[in-house]
């Protein structure tokens, strides 16, 4: 039976002009089931976030097989949306118009648009700053707007590239929950992308671990926290154990 | 993070998928030998036209003709003797410039009080088209070296004056401290932070001053003159000796080319540290 | 040209001297604007007594004028309406050159900003034309197309053109890759990524390049209106120098020089309006 999001020997190598070819994926294989919260960890330039590109449609793979629900993946498309880390929100325009910029590339009508965003700033707590420039915010604002944007073409899979790096870490920890919030209202399928261990079990059902680059699955670990996660849970033992797991599994790429 | 620094500096959609490892001598210099190719193309079709075309030589020329007639204005000597002409008052006005636009600019910057002076009226002498005051100028001095020297001067003088002040005003104050505190004199100061800072930018300046200048040149030499390069265009142009015409607005073409990119080429070798303009 | 003044002193912070510290920040204010105009009062006053002050010998008298002779100048030309003629002239050779300009430079920035290859082949040609003061090819165009309108338009269009074309294609090549990545994950195509990321981004470069373009034109109007025309301002202001109206002569370079200030100023303004998105203002 094939899995929500199948990958199978995914291969990728960068040619820029006058350097070295960079392989960044290698043998590339993953399984990722409908609705799940899936958190990829691996040293820097493994090819994390490469894949998540890959998987948005921005870049087409050397070799290799990757659908979505059994189709192949040709492009970028609205069933899959991105929430990038340095945010990328269009400075000209406002909070409101910025959500709104994928239901305009699709065509929709603004009354019908101001609807959808209408909410979704509501839902990221942003009630009231519809009209502000993105430079007018602070970090964890932005990246609000960035997750709005990204479930206003409500897409079936949500793509989340080191979405908090960006920000201070009690920030950040306020991000984790909010995200966890508004996930539970509507589980979509989530590949979560990070360098931090605590991040990737605190949100996520499984966590997967690369290899360096080139990279490929080295490990994946279940999570069977419950659900709803509380902080608290951080703190626990089950937890801490998780976390010097995936730690021995993951130090080895970083040294070797 | 280097790896999302690899996305944004990624390939686009076509070539990373266009698995080509072309590297070599045409891969590397592609865009100087696109350009090569344009220029190449353009001249001939510009000959080749002629041959479709009726070709009407008191209207236009063609470069094979244009060529002809830059040789014959070479090996006459005419050329040589009218770029000289209007070298000489060239020289005089942008040398003139440079001393005078620098020491305003720098005095300007430097003194923060005489900037707030002169400021508004550089600014205003900057907006105006100064060329204007030309036909006045030739009036009073004549068309010989002086009157032309003058008209130079006056277009080329405050690119350098803001310039320099722009120079000055941009000099890190840390660097200043960062002498001072290790015990260096008024002197020390100038030579070792105040005019590498303000180097690049009098350069700059002087990049922008030799297009103007060279307006000056033709402005004044079209307008009343008996020699020089700007008047043999216009003299050719009476006589309709179109290929001559041609051959000297192109060898008015190469020069400037060559000072302003020789210009830019120095900036960028002297000064690497320079990343903008 | 940055506003940091160059090194001064530091200021009393001793809340007690908060009061002194008021008062010397109202003048540090107003300094700026003192001495500027100041200056500008003080040259222009001793320009006009200058005939009393100094003797002129009678040849240079004849070249001689004082600013009080030139607003008289400036009142004559408009008050009688005569000015108003030779202005439409030249405003309507500047508004036709410029509006080409913009109309051709715009996409053609955009298409080699876009296009690395295209960029390669016409870079060759910009260079050589942006390098080159236009006026060279005036004796040309006045072979080809008479003197009059036609020629002045392409004088200044050509003189518009280029710093459009190279700070469009400028601001183009800088449009940031983060965000073009952005618009495509959300399915823009070619044409929306123009639309949406590469013209905002390149607003700034178009308008600095626009401000660039305007002096040119000018500069063009005034050449053009020398050499090849029967009508216009500049063609008043060559009649003048020859019979010795030094007066009229700069009344016509204080009309151009305002035309230019005003059209900066416009641009500056519609600049303002369209970038209230951005956070700091730089001082240019």
């Amino acid at each position: 039976m094939q899995a929500y999001i199948q990958g199978r020997n995914v291969n990728l190598t960068f040619r820029p002009p006058n350097r070295e070819p960079v392989r960044a994926l290698s043998g590339f294989d993953i399984d990722i089931r409908e609705g799940e919260f899936l958190s990829i960890v691996g040293p820097s330039g493994c090819g994390k976030s490469t894949f998540l590109n890959v998987l948005l449609g921005l870049i087409k793979p050397d070799s290799g097989e990757l659908t979505i629900h059994g189709k192949p993946i040709r492009g970028p498309g609205t069933d899959r949306a991105m929430v990038f880390q340095e945010f990328g929100l269009l400075p000209w325009r406002t909070v409101q118009s910025n959500v709104e910029l994928g239901l305009e590339l699709k065509g929709m009508a603004s009354a019908a648009r101001r609807e959808i965003s209408q909410r979704l700033i509501d839902m990221v707590g942003l009630a009231g700053f519809e009209q502000h420039y993105p430079h007018e915010l602070s970090g964890g604002m932005k990246q609000r707007v960035g997750l709005a944007r990204a479930l206003a073409t409500d897409p079936d899979v949500l793509l989340m590239d080191e979405p908090f790096a960006a920000l201070d870490a009690q920030t950040r920890d306020l991000m984790q929950i909010e995200l966890l919030r508004i996930w539970n209202a509507a589980r979509k399928t989530v590949l979560f992308v990070t360098h931090q261990i605590d991040e990737a079990i605190y949100l996520s059902d499984r966590v997967m671990v690369m290899t360096k680059r080139p990279g490929h699955a080295k490990k994946i670990f279940p999570i069977d926290l419950p659900r709803p996660r509380a902080y608290e849970m951080r703190v626990t033992p089950a937890f801490n154990e998780l976390k010097l797991e995936i730690w021995q599994t993951l130090k080895d790429e970083i040294t070797a | 993070m280097a790896q999302v620094d690899t996305i944004a500096r990624a390939p686009d959609l076509e070539s990373a998928a266009d698995a080509t490892n072309r590297e070599g001598f045409l891969a590397r210099n592609r865009n100087v030998l696109l350009g090569l190719f344009a220029v190449g193309l353009f001249f001939a079709a510009w000959e080749a036209i002629f041959l479709v075309v009726p070709f009407n030589h008191l209207f236009i020329s063609k470069p094979s003709l244009i060529a002809l007639g830059w040789l014959d204005l070479l090996v006459s000597g005419d050329l040589a003797r009218d770029l000289a002409v209007s070298a000489v008052p060239f020289a005089y006005g942008f040398v003139a410039a440079v001393v005078v636009g620098v020491t305003v600019g720098i005095l300007m910057g430097w003194r923060v009080r005489v900037g707030y002076a002169l400021d508004p009226l550089m600014i205003m002498f900057y907006a105006s088209p100064l060329v204007a005051l030309a036909p006045l100028v030739v009036v009073f001095f004549g068309v010989g070296v002086t009157g032309k020297a003058i008209i130079i001067f006056l277009l080329s003088v405050f690119p350098f004056v803001f310039n320099a002040a722009a120079g000055v005003r941009a000099v890190d104050r840390l660097l200043i401290n960062v002498v001072r505190s290790l015990g260096g004199s008024e002197k020390d100061l100038y030579l070792k932070v105040i005019v590498p800072s303000v180097l690049p930018y009098i350069v700059a300046g002087a990049r922008i001053a030799i297009g103007r200048a060279l307006i000056g040149v033709l402005v004044a030499e079209f307008f009343a003159a008996s020699e020089g390069i700007g008047y043999a265009i216009a003299r050719f142009g009476d006589l309709f000796a179109l290929d001559k015409m041609f051959a000297c607005i192109i060898t008015i073409m190469a020069i400037a080319v060559v000072l302003t990119e020789g210009m830019r080429w120095a900036e960028r070798a002297a000064f690497p540290w320079r990343i903008g303009q | 040209m940055t506003d940091t003044p160059a090194i001064r002193s530091h200021l009393p912070t001793a809340p007690k001297q908060a009061e002194a510290v008021a008062r010397i920040g109202l003048w540090k204010r107003v300094e700026p604007a003192a001495y500027g105009g100041g200056s500008i009062v003080l040259l222009l006053a001793l320009w006009e007594l200058m005939p009393h002050l100094v003797t002129i010998s009678a040849g240079t008298k004849l070249f001689f004028t004082t600013p009080s002779q030139i607003v008289r100048a400036l009142w004559t030309m408009f008050s009688t309406g005569s000015v108003w003629n030779p202005l439409g002239v030249s405003a309507l050779g500047f508004g036709i050159g410029l509006v080409l300009a913009i109309v051709i430079g715009l996409p053609l920035g955009v298409l080699l900003g876009r296009s690395r290859s295209l960029n390669a082949m016409f870079d060759p040609f910009i260079t050589a034309f942006n390098a080159t003061p236009r006026l060279v090819f005036l004796p040309l165009l006045l072979l080809w197309f008479g003197l009059g309108m036609t020629s002045k338009v392409l004088i200044v269009f050509v003189g518009a053109l280029f710093p459009i074309l190279i700070n469009t294609y400028e601001g183009v090549r800088n449009a940031d890759k983060l965000l073009i990545n952005v618009v495509r994950s959300f399915g823009a195509k070619e044409w929306d990524i123009a639309r949406l990321v590469v013209v905002p981004n390149s607003m700034p470069y178009i308008v600095a390049g626009l401000r660039l373009a305007i002096g040119r034109a000018v500069l063009g109007v005034v050449v053009a209106e020398f050499f090849g025309s029967e009508d216009g301002l500049g063609v008043i202001m060559v009649r003048a120098a020859s019979s010795y109206q030094v007066d009229v002569v700069f009344a016509g370079l204080i009309i151009f020089a305002a035309l230019s200030l005003a059209m900066t100023g416009l641009v500056k303004t519609v600049e303002n309006r369209l970038t209230r998105w951005r956070p700091q203002l730089s001082s240019e």
